[in-house]
């Protein structure tokens, strides 16, 4: 026995010495100028990398760092990291009703201040900077649908997604623990008007639900099953994103879509609080909202709204007409009251579990 | 040193075949020595963080957390939801897969090879890469629905995917390499000797079996079952993914407090009620089994 343990040191000893060598590599590598964007990866990456983060870096020499994670675990990891004080990330990503949380606020920094030189360009739109971060794109969450022979009735209205008899066919509703938008279109189509959409009537919009229930064959969690429903036939009629959608046409699917029952959500770019590379990140901000041709040449690629009008202009007239316009959004496309929303998340969510098991 | 040696040969020599090396060969400290990698990993990477998240669920200094999962007759409809599923993934894991480690362990090495790569490659394969798997199986159009439409067993497609049926199927199909491998390696250690004996003394081949393989075979089973059991439990992905809008499991409710809503003292409190079920249930697990015979050699 007592000849087992010099024996087991001489494989110890090595290791334990070994250990120190490891330490270097837990330590960030001390490069040149960087900032570090947390995103959704894949597609809506490179698009970025392209028009927004590779031109930056040739006219600063910043060099751009990208993190890929859903949404939600964007937020869950910035919010760890801000309680933990071990913050490496400078951006993310979050969407536009998120942003205006408490939460939000929370780990995110205040930039009211850094937004005021951008007050009097008269090309950005009304919100494009604000105190949760800059505007990235817009794009609208809506009823689309695959097109019947030419001439028949076409579903415009969320009241026509709830007609069965006047369309027939199966429906697609989210089920992505968000549930405002599902419960406004019931809302809507049981004949609220726009303006008085807000605060929203749980029981009412839970009812109207009921109605429609049978007819639903899916609840989708992601945006690729949403997309997967349309193409094999599972569904005629969903409640899906607009970028989707033209994802769907650009396929050669005979899918069409509704302005008019359409709700206006949107990315915005916060930085987080106490990132590391602070300056740097305010300056990339400014790069996307101050380069209206990087915001093109990202929506056209990505099918969405930029947040600046010399932007749109610049774009192809195909992406335009696809684009919900001035006139739409005056009219009929809903921007949903993010302050009541975030007040109410955990109520709605915890009645829509309830409502849907 | 000699000691040693001549103490484990002797014992090996009657315990050749049923148990393996154990640390009761070495003295006390060198198994200390040898256990404290070990113990120092588990303590920073899953003690700690498990009473972390214990005192979250209790901050403030309240039970307020507990209290709203009572109050609120969801959370124990999910939970004991997700319970029913895990064990009914267990049992079909259990009865799919002790067949399988049967043939392994009793076919000559080649045929065992295909047999045991047609169940390790599932397990490499992303858990993801599965589910889709039977998305693009069970859907409207899907393989089956088309099978069985060509077939004449159906006049139109069945709805297949998005129930709490598939839930299970692919629950079952991503966990039973859990389930067969303890089986397996349980049944590989069993001397063919005991069978034959079995057989010499006059049990025809199912009273052997029923009589010797299959007791014991039990610690096999008894790990096969708690692995598949405590994995069911916490999924998340493979019922987001196949599963509709009734399969809502504890992971999915913990996932929406954690990211969505970024409630964590909650999300905390609603993993511990989980963690405690769990527990609660190999506890149970073991007492049922500890009352047979097999699970002496192991304990």
């Amino acid at each position: 026995m007592p000849t087992l343990l010099p024996r087991l040191g001489k494989v110890l000893i090595p290791v334990v010495v070994g250990l120190p060598s490891l330490i270097p590599l837990t330590q960030p590598t001390l490069a040149a100028e960087q900032v570090i964007i947390a995103s959704t990866g894949g597609a809506y990456d490179r698009a970025l990398k392209e028009a927004w983060f590779d031109p930056f870096t040739k006219a600063t020499g910043i060099e751009v760092v990208t993190v890929a994670a859903t949404n939600a675990e964007m937020r869950a990891k910035a919010s760890a990291m801000v309680k933990t004080g071990n913050i490496t990330w400078d951006l993310y990503l979050d969407g536009e009703i998120q942003a205006a949380s408490k939460a939000h606020r929370e780990i995110t920094e205040d930039l009211t201040a850094f937004c005021r030189q951008f007050a009097d360009r008269r090309d950005l739109s009304a919100n494009a900077c604000a105190a949760g971060g800059a505007l990235l794109q817009s794009t609208a969450t809506l009823l689309a649908y695959r097109t019947g022979e030419p001439g028949g009735p076409v579903p415009e209205t969320w009241a026509d997604m709830w007609d069965t008899e006047k369309f027939p066919g199966e429906r697609a509703f989210p089920n992505f623990d968000d549930p405002w938008r599902v419960m406004a279109a019931a809302l809507l189509a049981d004949g609220v008007s726009r303006d008085e959409l807000f605060p929203l009537d749980i029981d009412r919009a839970l009812a109207k639900l009921e109605q429609i229930r049978p007819s639903v064959s899916l609840w989708w969690k992601t945006g690729d099953q949403s997309v997967q429903g349309f193409r094999n036939g599972d569904y005629s009629l969903g409640q899906i994103w607009l970028t989707r959608a033209k994802a769907m046409r650009n396929e050669g699917l005979p899918i069409a879509w509704s302005y008019k029952a359409s709700f206006l959500v949107g990315d915005r770019i916060a930085l987080l609080k106490d990132a590391p590379h602070r300056e740097n990140a305010l300056k990339l901000i400014a790069f996307w909202l101050n380069t209206p041709a990087a915001q093109a040449k990202a929506c056209e690629a990505l099918s969405c709204t930029p947040p600046s009008s010399d932007a749109i202009a610049m774009m192809s007239d195909e992406a335009r007409k696809t684009m919900p316009q001035g006139d739409d959004v005056r009219d009929y496309v809903i921007v949903p009251d993010a302050e009541w929303i975030n007040a109410n998340a955990a109520m709605m969510l915890q009645r829509w579990n309830e409502w849907i098991r | 040193m000699t000691n040693f040696i001549s103490r484990s040969r002797s014992h090996r020599l009657s315990f050749r075949r049923l148990s393996s090396y154990s640390a009761r060969f070495y003295s006390l400290p060198t198994s200390i020595v040898l256990a404290t990698p070990l113990i120092a990993a588990l303590a920073i990477g899953f003690l700690y963080p498990v009473l972390k998240l214990f005192a979250l669920s209790f901050s403030g200094g309240t039970l307020a957390y507990y209290r709203r999962i009572v109050a609120e007759p969801l959370h124990l409809a999910v939970l004991t939801g997700t319970v029913q599923v895990a064990l009914v993934v267990t049992v079909a894991s259990l009865l799919l897969g002790f067949p399988v480690a049967y043939l392994m362990a009793r076919l000559s090495k080649g045929p065992a090879t295909v047999v045991g790569a047609c169940v390790f490659i599932p397990l490499w394969t992303s858990v993801l890469i599965r589910s889709y798997a039977w998305v693009t199986l069970l859907q409207r159009n899907g393989i089956i629905n088309e099978l069985l439409i060509d077939t004449g067993v159906t006049d139109g497609p069945l709805k297949l995917i998005y129930t709490q049926g598939a839930v299970i199927l692919a629950m079952t199909h991503v966990l039973m390499p859990f389930m067969i491998l303890p089986i397996y390696s349980a049944l590989r250690a069993l001397p063919a000797d005991y069978v034959r004996a079995a057989r010499n003394l006059g049990a025809g081949p199912l009273r052997a079996f029923v009589a010797v393989t299959l007791p014991l075979s039990l610690p096999g089973v008894f790990a096969g079952s708690v692995m598949c059991f405590v994995l069911a439990l916490g999924f998340y992905i493979t019922p987001a993914l196949v599963g509709g809008p009734g399969s809502m499991l504890m992971a999915t409710l913990i996932g929406q407090q954690t990211t969505v809503l970024l409630d964590w003292p909650f999300a905390a409190a609603l993993s511990t009620v989980l963690l405690a079920v769990t527990l609660l249930f190999v506890l149970l697990f073991r007492r049922t089994l500890s009352l047979s015979k097999g699970l002496n050699s192991v304990y």
